[in-house]
């Protein structure tokens, strides 16, 4: 096939088109990852990462993201630079690469690099240029910042190790969920040569970890850990399959990260779902959130859903549904309760949980107290009490509570003490009768006839 | 009737910390004496007024004991809590270290939030921390025509000393300057050694126009990255000027129009 790569474009429309083309990745990330400088180049890594800007869309710019090339021998339908799109089409050089990088780097725009490309001739090919560019900035120009590499699926394994020791993070799309949408929406790519490439780092960074429990020195293989991404909402599954799929690999493949994106549609193909009401980016969020469940939280996958509950709660956020469907474990003692049970109270998180086991050695924690502490009181007032007490008197039992927790601006529970038995009338409550699942017609006609 | 002795301390690290060793020296007792910052434009009735002289050998030593007694999270939280600016910390500082003195295991202090004064540094801490660490990825800079790396700040807390540290080690090999143009001074790391911090009114106005040739360029191609990396259908001003409120943005290349 023919390359139609342009020779004699700028700097600048090369940078327009590649960055462009690769605005679809996600994990801007810079974490993971503690560096000093190496005191003849420049550049650091600081452990939690640095946000240096945010785009128009809200996402963080962390690092310089473009594709090496938008040149690609695939045709997977999903992605905008299909071989069959007709896109304008560049290529970097290494060299323009290292410039871009230590412009920006000098005056503070970024915190690194996130290389990743189209499939030029073939993947070996492809990743040959990637490590190239690699080499040239760490040994050339003594870069000693950020870098996060694609590996690309079907190179061959020496180049992606080699590549591993240049590179903090190295992340392998797993493009699609699972195996049949992938086979569906990117007949060229399968589920094995992704795995394959991420079986292998996995297991040179095990490896590594043992070098370098000997030998301090020793050269060391993505430090930041290995991360992936897959499109949400392009193909039919479920959120149960995705956060299984997702723990999956955080437990067999020991990936730091699973990065979501929710499908834009950018190219007209009838395997595509048409999305009237734009990318699902509500879907995207909730996933993330399970996310966090899965990972700093000690939640399993089943625990959130289930095949008879495949899919996320609109209004509420993974951990109040959890908490709304086990009521029986509320309310929990803040003064006793140890911190993995405080870990799943909503409105609790990591770091209020953490300050919570601490204070409370000093002397015993009140409302007020959880309050300093950034305890989120008005998801958490139902499901905890201090010395024995709740918060107001409240009821724990589902449907009150959810419909306070529905409430966005924060606000006493409804019916306060005299008024306890007083309830609001509202379309969606069915306590006189039961909403048959014939039409939502006749709830509205039973609603006016009362 | 008794009356509270108010130290009045000068509006710096310093300055809080002497107060701290003068309150504490002038055995009135703890509940006795407060420490005050901010200007004088009311006085209370019933109070004494004293004026602190600030005094770096009494600052150091103030400090050396909070480093030995309450540990090094309390040491670090007192210098970013003094980095704010709000009118209860110097108190809250004072009893703070008060409270630390007196516990049996004084590194626990950081983790008594119970107490208000204890919260209200661990809080202003975060502040302060949240502000440099913003600043860490915020800062521009730009190229002068003599090789010096130049930039400007605007912080709400004097960040200046915390983030100095960072470029420092990040650009050893650089000469680099960040102005902090709401308190008149400035970071000066000379390339390979050590930083310092110096008034602003040093700086020559007429060499900070003259930038080098490329910077322009790159300039240029930051601001349509920024505009390229941007999904359209996501766009989301809102949650980006959550993320990056606008007072940040006078600084900052992307937001700057190309004249």
């Amino acid at each position: 096939m023919q390359v139609r790569v342009p020779e004699n474009l700028s700097l600048m429309e090369k940078l327009n088109i590649l960055s462009d083309a690769a605005k679809y990745d996600v994990a801007c990330t810079s974490s993971g990852t503690e560096r000093g400088n190496s005191g003849k180049g420049v550049g650091n890594c600081i452990e939690p990462g640095i946000c240096h800007s945010f785009s128009a869309d809200g996402r963080c710019i962390s690092l310089l993201k473009i594709l090496f090339t938008n040149e690609c021998i695939y045709n997977c339908r999903y992605c905008l630079n299909r071989v069959s799109n007709d896109v304008p089409r560049a290529a970097f050089t290494p060299q323009e690469v290292c410039d871009l990088v230590m412009g920006f780097y000098r005056r503070n725009y970024i915190e690194g690099l996130f290389l990743s490309s189209g499939i030029l001739k073939s993947p070996s090919y492809t990743m040959e240029l990637l490590f190239q560019t690699l080499y040239k900035l760490r040994h050339e120009c003594g870069f000693g910042g950020y870098i996060h590499v694609k590996a690309i699926p079907g190179a061959d394994p020496r180049l992606i190790e080699m590549t591993g020791y240049l590179a903090d993070r190295m992340s392998i799309n797993l493009e699609l969920p699972t195996a049949e949408g992938l086979k569906r929406l990117a007949p060229s790519k399968s589920r094995t040569r992704i795995l394959t490439p991420m079986r292998q780092v996995q297991n040179r960074m095990a490896e590594n970890r043992n070098e370098l429990a000997l030998y301090q020195n020793a050269p060391r293989f993505v430090p930041a850990g290995q991360s992936t991404q897959m499109i949400i909402g392009a193909t039919p599954e479920s959120d149960y399959q995705i956060v299984s799929v997702a723990e999956a690999l955080y437990q067999k493949f020991a990936l730091k990260r699973v990065f979501y994106s929710a499908f834009v549609r950018v190219n007209e193909d009838s395997l595509l779902p048409a999305l009237p009401g734009g990318p699902p980016l509500l879907r995207e969020h909730r996933l993330y959130q399970a996310d966090w469940l899965l990972r700093y939280y000690g939640f399993r996958a089943e625990e959130l859903l289930s095949e008879e509950k495949p899919n996320f709660n609109v209004l509420l956020d993974p951990k109040c549904d959890w908490a709304l469907c086990h009521l029986e474990q509320f309310p929990v003692e803040i003064n006793r309760a140890d911190y993995q049970t405080l870990l799943r109270v909503p409105g609790i998180g990591v770091r209020s949980a953490r300050r919570i086991v601490k204070a409370r050695r000093l002397g015993s924690l009140d409302f007020p107290d959880l309050k300093r502490m950034g305890v989120v009181l008005k998801r958490a007032l139902y499901f905890i009490t201090c010395r024995g007490r709740t918060m107001y008197p409240i009821r724990i039992e589902e449907d009150y509570i959810t419909r306070n927790l529905l409430s966005v601006k924060e606000r006493l529970p409804l019916g306060l003490g005299e008024q306890m038995t007083y309830r609001q009338l509202s379309l969606f409550d069915d306590f006189n009768f039961s909403v048959s699942s014939e039409s939502s017609g006749r709830t509205a006609c039973g609603l006016s006839a009362q | 009737m008794t009356t509270t002795t108010v130290f009045w301390c000068e509006d710096s690290l310093y300055g809080i910390l002497t107060g701290v060793y003068e309150a504490w020296d002038s055995r009135l007792g703890h509940d006795r004496v407060r420490l005050k910052t901010d200007e004088q434009d009311s006085l209370e009735l019933f109070c004494d007024y004293r004026q602190v002289k600030t005094d770096a050998s009494k600052a150091e030593k103030v400090l050396g004991t909070i480093r030995e007694r309450l540990g090094e999270e309390a040491f670090e939280a007192v210098c970013y809590a003094a980095a704010c600016e709000d009118s209860g910390r110097a108190d809250a500082i004072y009893r703070m270290v008060v409270l630390g003195l007196h516990m049996k295991n004084g590194q626990q202090v950081v983790n008594c939030l119970q107490n208000p004064c204890v919260s209200l540094v661990m809080r202003l801490r975060t502040k302060a921390w949240h502000e440099a660490h913003r600043y860490m990825g915020f800062v521009r800079f730009e190229e002068l025509e003599n090789g010096v790396l130049y930039a400007q700040i605007e912080p709400v807390c004097a960040v200046l000393p915390l983030l100095a540290p960072h470029f420092a080690e990040r650009f050893r090999q650089e000469h680099w300057v960040i102005h902090d143009k709401k308190r008149g001074l400035m970071a000066v790391h000379p390339r390979g050694t050590l930083w310092v911090l110096a008034d602003a009114g040093d700086l020559n106005p007429a060499c900070l126009e003259r930038r080098s040739g490329r910077e322009r360029e790159f300039q240029e191609l930051w601001k349509s990255f920024c505009k390229a990396i941007a999904i359209e259908e996501r766009r989301n001003p809102r949650c980006q000027q959550g993320l990056l409120p606008l007072r940040f943005r006078d600084c900052m290349t992307e937001f700057q129009e190309t004249v």
